[in-house]
């Protein structure tokens, strides 16, 4: 019986890290297309050819790359790419849904780029969704924008709170692979988020233009503001809905300690994917983004290794409904 | 009552598939199809040959263009329909350097390892009523000077100095001869490997 355990102190902590990682994480794809433009620069020999603003970003981009090589038109390669697939000291990874879309446009496996996506598959089996929560680009942009919307409710405007069937998602998976195989192209890349801001941050910096994809990011990102709260990652992102299914029996999940909990519904209300903690309802939607653990007040919320979420545990034993229970049976 | 109940049921489900089917129409018409000219919408070396096979193999992760040292490799923003994210080179604008790093990033079967000689991006077309020592109109030699792969491709021809010859077989279609010529009707350009290597006049 862990009645008066409190779970490891470090867990309510992860939240922090996983704003670092979001933030790194976007950081690296606004930095990558700079390192290519300065790339582009040594590689021609045209220093004395550049504008005077080419030759402030050539100085700063020579600083700071200068301890690290010597040779940055080809050392600088070791990272490239985006969170749709990139290519990290030689190792290739990519998104599982890239995969599964290429292999539905071209009705053909291609084992090579198939083994680039074993790694984020391996992590979604055992952590779940957690690439929505921990390292998706739009998701940062995503959660500032729920943070936008809180702060206009504080001045009166109303923002969105309408809500969906989420199994909406899996038919939009579903449709997208099935779409993709009829038009012969990889339709779903145009309208998952995290491969559009990496794309459009790279056209935007580096080819001096954006493209239609930041159209569409601009509107989900009002679809959430006004309609639904993370409307597009509950409801639509056919890369959460795969995610999700390859982490329904994921090994790592979040799990209430009823006896520590006192029903405060704070963990409901901080939930970005709108989930029920307090009901011990995370299901395979749960990124295991650890926000609900920072929020606790009681330490009531922590991971454990089990296949299976509990069913649900009944109200928390320092809550006022479960003091009523007792006293009424005893 | 029963059949309003089944009408009841097909509303819902036509909704939720219209529904599911939005973002992709959204998406689709945010890129309108559009048409290319194969002179100024070369697929990066190594592609696939069949068109639609590269566009079905490519995932639109612009790796190719991150990677490219002369940044020559672009992509359909707005427009292409299906082809939209897809690379593309145009010559007249900077060519292809033939270095291959686009060929190794390529996590998928659309842009592969080819070597150097075996490259085939398209080949290039001299009109002889233009070109500038074709006509007489001084000496020239570019395109000859700069060719990345020398005389495999593009030579001078025997006893008529100046007047660039392409050879079909050597010409990997890498467009450097387009992007250095100095005439501004460009009389070289990148076409299709079939249609030779002299325009014809209709007389």
């Amino acid at each position: 019986m862990s009645s008066s355990s409190t779970p490891f102190f470090l867990w309510r902590h992860l939240n922090k890290l996983r704003w670092l990682v979001l933030s790194l994480v976007f950081l690296m794809l606004v930095a990558l297309p700079f390192v290519h433009v300065y790339q582009t620069y040594v590689a021609s020999f045209s220093y004395d050819l550049l504008d005077p603003d080419e030759k402030e970003l050539f100085g700063i981009m020579e600083a700071l790359t200068s301890p690290l090589t010597d040779n940055p038109a080809d050392d600088l390669d070791a990272i490239k790419g985006n969170t749709w697939s990139g290519n990290f000291f030689g190792y290739k990874i990519s998104d599982p849904l890239a995969v599964a879309g290429q292999a539905a446009a071209s009705l053909s496996v291609y084992w090579p780029f198939v083994l680039t996506a074993l790694i984020p598959i391996l992590f979604s089996l055992l952590l779940g969704r957690f690439y929505c929560g921990w390292i998706c680009p739009a998701n940062f942009l995503y959660e500032l924008n729920t943070i936008v919307a809180l702060s206009l409710q504080r001045f009166g405007i109303r923002v969105g709170h309408r809500r969906f069937d989420r199994r909406l998602k899996y038919l939009v998976l579903v449709l997208g692979l099935v779409l993709s195989a009829i038009s012969g192209s990889v339709l779903i890349s145009v309208i998952y988020p995290p491969a559009i801001v990496g794309r459009e941050l790279y056209f935007g910096i580096a080819l001096g233009g954006v493209g239609a994809g930041l159209a569409f990011f601009v509107l989900t990102l009002l679809f959430d503001l006004l309609v639904s709260r993370r409307g597009f990652c509950r409801y639509i992102c056919p890369g959460g809905a795969l995610y999700s299914l390859l982490g329904r029996f994921r090994l790592f999940r979040i799990r209430r300690v009823v006896e520590n909990c006192n029903d405060c519904a704070k963990c409901n209300a901080v939930c970005e994917f709108g989930l029920d903690p307090l009901h011990d309802d995370f299901g395979q939607e749960c990124n295991n983004c650890t926000a609900c653990i920072a929020v606790c007040p009681t330490d009531a919320l922590t991971f454990v290794t089990r296949l299976r979420d509990e069913a649900n545990q009944g109200p928390g034993h320092l809550g006022r409904k479960y003091k009523h229970l007792q006293q009424d049976s005893g | 009552m029963r059949r309003r109940s089944f009408l009841q049921k097909l509303i819902v489900a036509t909704s939720t598939l219209a529904a599911a089917v939005l973002p992709y129409a959204f998406a689709r018409l945010l890129s309108p199809a559009a048409a290319h000219d194969f002179s100024h919408h070369l697929r990066p070396p190594g592609s696939l040959a069949d068109d639609e096979a590269f566009v079905a193999a490519c995932i639109g992760c612009d790796l190719c263009g991150e990677i490219c040292p002369p940044k020559c490799i672009l992509f359909d923003k707005r427009e292409g329909g299906n082809q939209v994210n897809t690379p593309y080179i145009n010559p007249e604008n900077r060519a292809c350097t033939l270095c291959g790093k686009c060929m190794d990033v390529c996590p998928t079967e659309a842009i592969t390892h080819v070597e150097r000689d075996e490259i085939k991006m398209g080949l290039a077309r001299i009109d002889r009523s233009a070109c500038y020592p074709r006509v007489d109109r001084g000496v020239c030699g570019a395109c000859v000077a700069i060719c990345p792969l020398g005389d495999r491709a593009i030579v001078f021809e025997f006893a008529n100095m100046y007047c660039p010859l392409v050879k079909e077989k050597g010409c990997a279609g890498c467009g450097m001869c387009v992007e250095i010529c100095p005439h501004p009707s460009l009389p070289i350009r990148i076409v299709e490997p079939s249609m030779g290597t002299v325009v014809k006049h209709a007389i």
